[in-house]
């Protein structure tokens, strides 16, 4: 299996029909397939967020086969995960994804199992401490990125779990718990 | 924390401050690091000018560094007040919480006592003593009584069982001695053929044997 940066690849990356949008529609669903789970694995290994269609994203070419995704290829597949509800497009133009390898539901869940393990109920961090403090390194929260973070944040707001708050305009984005 | 109204934990002056402090002491960490790249490249910077021969720039260089590094301890120090702050301010709060729990313990301590009068617990010990001692003379009183009375009422029972058991005894007897008579008497009318006379002298005397006997028993 090829590695890239400690994942191990799937077979069916070294397969150059994999790497073009097969027409006939069995196929083509089972191909979808794969590679929706090739991304979100890829992505929840190596903590990325956000993928841009345009961009050189390391799995959508494989130069070993010479083989890159055409750019419908990587907007069907992405939108096959947002269909799912792990991703979101971030504008109308399909452009950006965000990707959610844990759901908001998830990463909320993340986050109240994190207060409770360290104790900080009751307690006011920052948001930036929740994503880069020490009590957040080698958990999943650490860099996280900003935008699922403050959706989780919002959720459990609602859910009245925490309060997020500003103090004066020089400080971060403050959150209190309550879980 | 724990309001029925609101659903949110509500934010209190205490965690504005906390939320100030722990900013500022992620902005002092941010430029701790600005600073130590600053004193990296000035080092270098001065190395190369040496290197160049070029003294006076490498002086200057070297002046740099000492300012940044000056600089930098005094953001150590900061730092280092930030963090003391927040502790104490986390202490301070974990006091506050512990007077109130002991407050809210020592208002249950007295409303319960509150319930229980030193006078009446008194009042009620006494009138049990007195109670106690009343049931212990009838007791003694009644004890007395007894055992005269007993004495009088077992002799007469004893009479009555004595005088029942031998008129159940009595009937038993007769039973088990007429059994060997009859036959006897079923031999008396073959006698009278022989000796009428000798057979009537026989039958009387075992007649009155059978009449006899239970009497003496």
């Amino acid at each position: 299996m090829q590695k890239l940066a400690d994942f191990k690849l799937p077979q069916f990356f070294n397969y150059p029909p994999y790497f073009t949008l097969q027409p006939v529609r069995d196929t083509r669903e089972k191909q979808i397939q794969l590679w929706k789970e090739l991304i979100l694995d890829y992505c929840k290994s190596q903590k990325i967020f956000l993928i841009g269609v345009e961009e050189d994203f390391p799995l959508f070419s494989n130069s070993a086969i010479d083989r890159s995704l055409s750019h419908e290829a990587r907007e069907t597949f992405l939108s096959a995960i947002v269909g799912e509800g792990r991703a979101e497009w971030l504008d109308k133009g399909h452009r950006k994804c965000l990707v959610l390898w844990h759901r908001i539901q998830d990463w909320a869940d993340i986050i109240l199992q994190f207060v409770r393990d360290n104790g900080l109920e009751d307690s006011v961090m920052t948001v930036e401490e929740i994503r880069s403090g020490t009590e957040s390194l080698g958990t999943e929260l650490q860099g996280i990125d900003r935008t699922i973070l403050m959706r989780a944040l919002k959720l459990l707001e609602n859910k009245g779990k925490l309060a997020l708050f500003k103090g004066t305009s020089a400080d971060d984005e403050g959150v209190k718990f309550s879980v | 924390m724990g309001n029925l109204f609101v659903k949110k934990p509500k934010i209190t002056e205490v965690d504005r401050a906390i939320l100030s402090l722990k900013t500022q002491r992620r902005k002092l960490g941010q430029y701790q690091q600005q600073l130590e790249k600053v004193i990296e490249a000035e080092k270098q910077a001065a190395r190369d000018l040496i290197r160049e021969k070029r003294k006076d720039r490498a002086l200057l260089a070297l002046k740099k560094k000492r300012t940044q590094e000056e600089l930098l301890k005094q953001v150590d120090q900061w730092l280092i007040n930030v963090e003391q702050q927040l502790a104490d301010i986390e202490l301070t709060s974990k006091q506050k919480a512990v007077f109130e729990s002991l407050k809210q313990g020592n208002s249950a301590i007295k409303a319960i006592q509150s319930e229980v009068n030193l006078d009446d617990v008194q009042k009620l010990m006494d009138d049990t003593a007195e109670a106690k001692a009343y049931q212990d003379e009838l007791s003694a009183i009644l004890g007395e009584k007894l055992s005269a009375e007993d004495e009088e009422d077992i002799l007469a029972e004893f009479d009555n069982l004595e005088s029942q058991l031998i008129v159940e005894d009595m009937p038993e007897v007769p039973t088990t001695e007429l059994v060997p008579e009859e036959p006897e008497k079923m031999d008396l009318p073959d006698v009278p053929t022989k000796a009428p006379v000798a057979s009537n002298a026989e039958t009387t005397p075992t007649k009155r044997k059978v009449l006899e006997e239970p009497l003496e028993a």
